[in-house]
C-alpha cells in the first residue's frame, strides 16, 4: 500500500478508484449482455469479476493471438456459470472481441450461458456442470509436471460447486500427488450456506492438506498478497484462496441471494444498476 | 477366476507402447497395481494409482489429454463407466479430447461379486457419444494389436477385456479396428457373435450342420464402428441371423446388427444377449452364461426355436 493508499503491482501504481471503474466497467458491460441476450447470471459473475480481472491484468501469462501458446497459465473456470465475467475480461486482454460479445446467446453466437472451450478463445475447459472443471485442472497439473513445464494453473470453484464430491476427491489427490503448481480460488459468497449452513470452507481445505488463505475476493490489494505468497513449485503443497465475495457486488439491488440469480433487468431495474454502477 | 491372459497382456502392451512412447501415462482406480509395475518401472512418474475416486481419475485422463498426454484410464467396468458416465460425456466427450479407458468386469466376470460388480450396458452408455470408438478384444493378440493401431487417434477408446479368452488365433495383418473376421464359411444362417463366445458359437456349429443349418460365423471385435460391408453381405447371403453376445439388447451389437438390416426384406433376425436384469444369482461365470443360455446348448436350443428351416 502507498502513502496515499494507492496499490503497488510490481513497477506499476494504480490508484484504488482507477481499479474500481475498470471493474464496474466490466459489470456494466455484463448487464448489457444479459439485456440484450435476454438470459445469464449476473449475480454470479459480479461475485468474481474482481478475482477474474487480477489474474488477468497482473498474473497469467498468455498470448491472446496464439491462444494455445504452450508457456501460457492456464485460468479455468470451474463454476461456469459466471462465464459472463470471464468473457468481459477476455475481450479486455484481446481474446474476443466486441461482436463476440454482442453475440451472447445469439444463435450465430460463439458466447452462451455456460463457457465452449472448443468454440471461445482463451477458455480452456468447457465448465458448467459443476465439479469438471477443477477435476482436469488436476490433471492438467500432473500432465505438465510429467511434461517438465512450468506453467501455472489458476482454477476458480464456486462455494456451491463445493458441494460436489468430486472437488474433494480431487484436492484430495492434488494434495498426495503435490501439485504445487496449482492454485484454487473458491469464490465464497454464501451460496452453499444456503442450503447447507455448516459452511466452514477453510477448515475443510485446510483438513485436506492445502495452503490456505482467507481473504476479501473484492480487494485487489488482498488477493494481490495472497496470490504472491504462491511459491508455484512443480512439487509442493497446492494453495486455496478462499475468497470472501458478496453475490451480485457492486449493485445493491442484486447483492444476495435470492431471485436474481438467473433474471433479466427490466428497464427500471436497468437504470438503477447501472447508476449503482456509474 | 483365473488369470486372463487378455489382462496380462494389456500390463505387457503398455510396458511396450510406453517404451516407445514417452507421452503414455496410464492411471489405475486400484486395480492391476501390480500387473503394471513393469510399466511404472520403465516408465518412472507416468503411472498412478488414483485410489478410490473413478469420476476424478477419468477428469483427471482428460485433463493430461488437454496439455497434450495420451491417458490410458482402467478400473472396474462399473466404476469406469457407469459410474463416471458424466465425467466421459463431457470431460472426454465435449472437449473432443482423445484417450483410453480399458476395463475388466464387464457383463458379468465378477459373477460372484454380485451386481454392483457388473456392467451389462456398456456399450449402450458410451456407443452414443460422438468420436468414441468401441473394442471388444476376445483375445491377447486383439488386444495388442488394435490397441497400438488407435490409442492416439485423438478420440475416446473404450477397450472392454473380458476375463475369458477365444482360443481362435489372427494373423496380426488380419486384427483391423472396424474389420469383421469371417471365421467360419456357411450359407443359411449368420452368426455374429463378439467377445468369448466366439468359442460358444464355433462348439454349438457341428450340432446345427446336423440339424440341417450350414452357420456362417461372423466374429466382431470392433463393435463402433461396425463392419457394415460384411455383415451385410453375410446377411444378404443367408437371410437369418443370430447375434450372440453379453450384453442387453439395447445399445449393443444387437441393436446395432438389427439397425443395419432393417431394410432388408425376407429376413429372420433374433439376438441371444442379456435380458433387462440384474443377475442376482450366484455361482461361477459359467453358471451365469448356463442360466442365460449363453452356451453351446443354448445357441442350438435357440436357434431351433427361433428360425424356421423351409
Amino acid at each position: 500500500m502507498g502513502d496515499r493508499g494507492e496499490v503497488i503491482l510490481g513497477n506499476r501504481v494504480v490508484p484504488p478508484k482507477e481499479e474500481w471503474q475498470i471493474h464496474n466497467a466490466y459489470r456494466r458491460r455484463i448487464v448489457d449482455m444479459v439485456c440484450e441476450g435476454k438470459d445469464g447470471h449476473i449475480p454470479s459473475a459480479f461475485s468474481i469479476i474482481d478475482i477474474i480481472a487480477v489474474l488477468y491484468q497482473y498474473y497469467l501469462k498468455f498470448d491472446a493471438k496464439n491462444p494455445a501458446w504452450e508457456k501460457r497459465d492456464y485460468f479455468i473456470l470451474s463454476k461456469g456459470h459466471g462465464c459472463l465475467a470471464l468473457y468481459v475480461v477476455l475481450k479486455e486482454h484481446g481474446f474476443l472481441t466486441e461482436n463476440d460479445l454482442n453475440g451472447f446467446c445469439q444463435p450465430d453466437g460463439i458466447l452462451g450461458e455456460h463457457p465452449d472451450a472448443t468454440k471461445v478463445p482463451g477458455v480452456e475447459l468447457s465448465t458448467g456442470s459443476l465439479g469438471h472443471g477443477f477435476s482436469m485442472a488436476v490433471g492438467m497439473a500432473l500432465g505438465l509436471r510429467i511434461q517438465n513445464r512450468n506453467n501455472r494453473l489458476f482454477v476458480l470453484v464456486g462455494d456451491g460447486e463445493c458441494h460436489e464430491g468430486t472437488v474433494w476427491e480431487a484436492a484430495n489427490v492434488a494434495n498426495n500427488l503435490q501439485l504445487g503448481n496449482l492454485c484454487v480460488v473458491v469464490d465464497w459468497n454464501g451460496s452453499a450456506a444456503q442450503l447447507m449452513p455448516r459452511d466452514d470452507l477453510p477448515a475443510k481445505w485446510k483438513a485436506f492438506g492445502w495452503e490456505t488463505h482467507v481473504i476479501d475476493g473484492h480487494s485487489v490489494t488482498e488477493l494481490r498478497q495472497a496470490l504472491d505468497r504462491i511459491a508455484f513449485k512443480s512439487v509442493g503443497t497446492p494453495t486455496v484462496i478462499v475468497a470472501k465475495t458478496i453475490k451480485g457486488k457492486g449493485v445493491p439491488l442484486l447483492e444476495g441471494h435470492g431471485t436474481w440469480h438467473h433474471r433479466i433487468p427490466k428497464p427500471d431495474e436497468y437504470k438503477i444498476i447501472m447508476e449503482a454502477l456509474a | 477366476m483365473s488369470a486372463s491372459p487378455i489382462r496380462d497382456q494389456f500390463a505387457q502392451t503398455m510396458l511396450e507402447v510406453g517404451a516407445a512412447d514417452s507421452d503414455l501415462v496410464v492411471l489405475v482406480g486400484d486395480i492391476s497395481h501390480f500387473k503394471l509395475q513393469p510399466f511404472a518401472q520403465a516408465c518412472p512418474g507416468r503411472f498412478y494409482n488414483i485410489g478410490i475416486c473413478e469420476p476424478t481419475m477419468v477428469s483427471m485422463a482428460a485433463g493430461l489429454a488437454k496439455v497434450g498426454l495420451i491417458p490410458v484410464a482402467h478400473t472396474i467396468a462399473p466404476f469406469l463407466l457407469e459410474r463416471s458416465f458424466e465425467q466421459i460425456k463431457l470431460d472426454f466427450g465435449y472437449h473432443q479430447l482423445g484417450g483410453n479407458l480399458i476395463t475388466v468386469g464387464s457383463a458379468f466376470d465378477y459373477a460372484n461379486l454380485g451386481c454392483t460388480h457388473h456392467c451389462y450396458d456398456d456399450f449402450a452408455l458410451l456407443g452414443n457419444l460422438p468420436g468414441t470408438q468401441l473394442f471388444y478384444p476376445g483375445s491377447a493378440v486383439e488386444f495388442d494389436t488394435l490397441f497400438r493401431q488407435v490409442y492416439r487417434r485423438g478420440r475416446l477408446n473404450l477397450f472392454r477385456l473380458p476375463a475369458i479368452a477365444h482360443q481362435q488365433t489372427w494373423n496380426n495383418d488380419d486384427i483391423i479396428p472396424g474389420k469383421a473376421i469371417l471365421v467360419q464359411e456357411g450359407s443359411d444362417l449368420t452368426i455374429i457373435t463378439t467377445g468369448p463366445h466366439l468359442t460358444t458359437a464355433l462348439a454349438a456349429q457341428d450340432e446345427l450342420r446336423q440339424k440341417g443349418f450350414h452357420p456362417e460365423i461372423i466374429y466382431i471385435h470392433t463393435i463402433v464402428p461396425l463392419d457394415r460391408d460384411q455383415l451385410l453381405a453375410s446377411v444378404q447371403k443367408t437371410r437369418r441371423i443370430l447375434v450372440v453376445e453379453e450384453h442387453v439388447f439395447h445399445g449393443g451389437l444387437s441393436s446395432r446388427v438389427l439397425e443395419l438390416v432393417r431394410g432388408i426384406r425376407d429376413l429372420q433376425f433374433s439376438s441371444l444377449c442379456l435380458s433387462n436384469e440384474f443377475a442376482t444369482h450366484y455361482g461361477s461365470y459359467e453358471d451365469q452364461c448356463r442360466r442365460v443360455g449363453l452356451t453351446k446348448e443354448g445357441i442350438l436350443r435357440h436357434v431351433l426355436e427361433k428360425f424356421s428351416k423351409n
